[in-house]
């Protein structure tokens, strides 16, 4: 396999893992909600921290992709 | 050209194509937004004011006979609430609004539970807990204390 599809197919991969998260934030926040709306102020403090240690996942991939794209236009096309 | 190519014509050259690159950054964005969300939930949930529960004569101990019911409102009168006696004369009380989609539950006494017609969920009348159907979280039970002839609720037990 070359390894212009290798990062195309890692690239696919990470897209996929962001979407997941944001899948399950958005899980979390009906959670969190039906939580509130049921008064059982226990249950806020995890959800939001989880929310807040995915978002902090996927800010961290998104940097991984983009600091690969930095380093691949230094470097400059290699034949 | 088919039929239905004409009728709604794509020009892909005019097509507006989003990349992977951008889509995820556009994920990331909308984690962050949902993790806003989630910490002003609990923000809201944290400092939002729980309502006082003052103790409010309910009924009077003879008006609810062996497998009765009565209903009142506590701790506001947006909160309504039944109170039953079971055949053995042991008072309960709890939340009409079913922890599903809130509709009111009624008594069942020959089967001891309390159950919702709207989706066939169905409660304890001893404790609660919900027994069939959708509900996932118990009913909210309300204290009751007698006091003389008269019955009265003092605080919500989530």
């Amino acid at each position: 396999m070359e390894t212009r599809q290798q990062g195309a197919t890692l690239f696919s991969a990470i897209l996929v893992l962001i979407a997941t998260l944001v899948v399950i934030q958005l899980w979390l926040v009906a959670a969190a909600l039906d939580a509130l709306l049921a008064r059982e102020t226990s249950v806020l403090v995890p959800t939001a921290a989880a929310a807040v240690v995915l978002f902090a996942l996927n800010a961290g991939l998104l940097w991984s992709v983009r600091s690969f794209d930095k380093r691949l236009r230094e470097w400059g096309p290699r034949g | 050209m088919t039929r239905w190519q004409k009728d709604f014509p794509v020009r892909w050259d005019e097509d507006n194509y989003m990349t992977r690159r951008e889509l995820a950054k556009f994920l990331t964005l909308g984690s962050g937004l949902l993790a806003g969300v989630n910490v002003l939930i609990a923000f809201i949930g944290l400092t939002r004011d729980v309502p006082a529960t003052p103790a409010i004569a309910i009924a009077r101990a003879d008006d609810v006979a062996p497998g009765g019911s009565v209903l009142f409102r506590y701790p506001t009168e947006e909160d309504p609430c039944i109170l039953i006696r079971d055949r053995s004369g042991r008072l309960d009380a709890f939340s009409q609004v079913c922890t599903h989609l809130s509709c009111a539950v009624v008594h069942r006494p020959d089967e001891q539970t309390l159950a919702c017609p709207c989706h066939n969920g169905s409660f304890s009348a001893v404790d609660g807990r919900p027994l069939a159907g959708p509900p996932t979280r118990r009913l909210p039970r309300i204290l009751i204390e007698q006091r003389g002839d008269d019955l009265v609720a003092t605080g919500v037990e989530v």
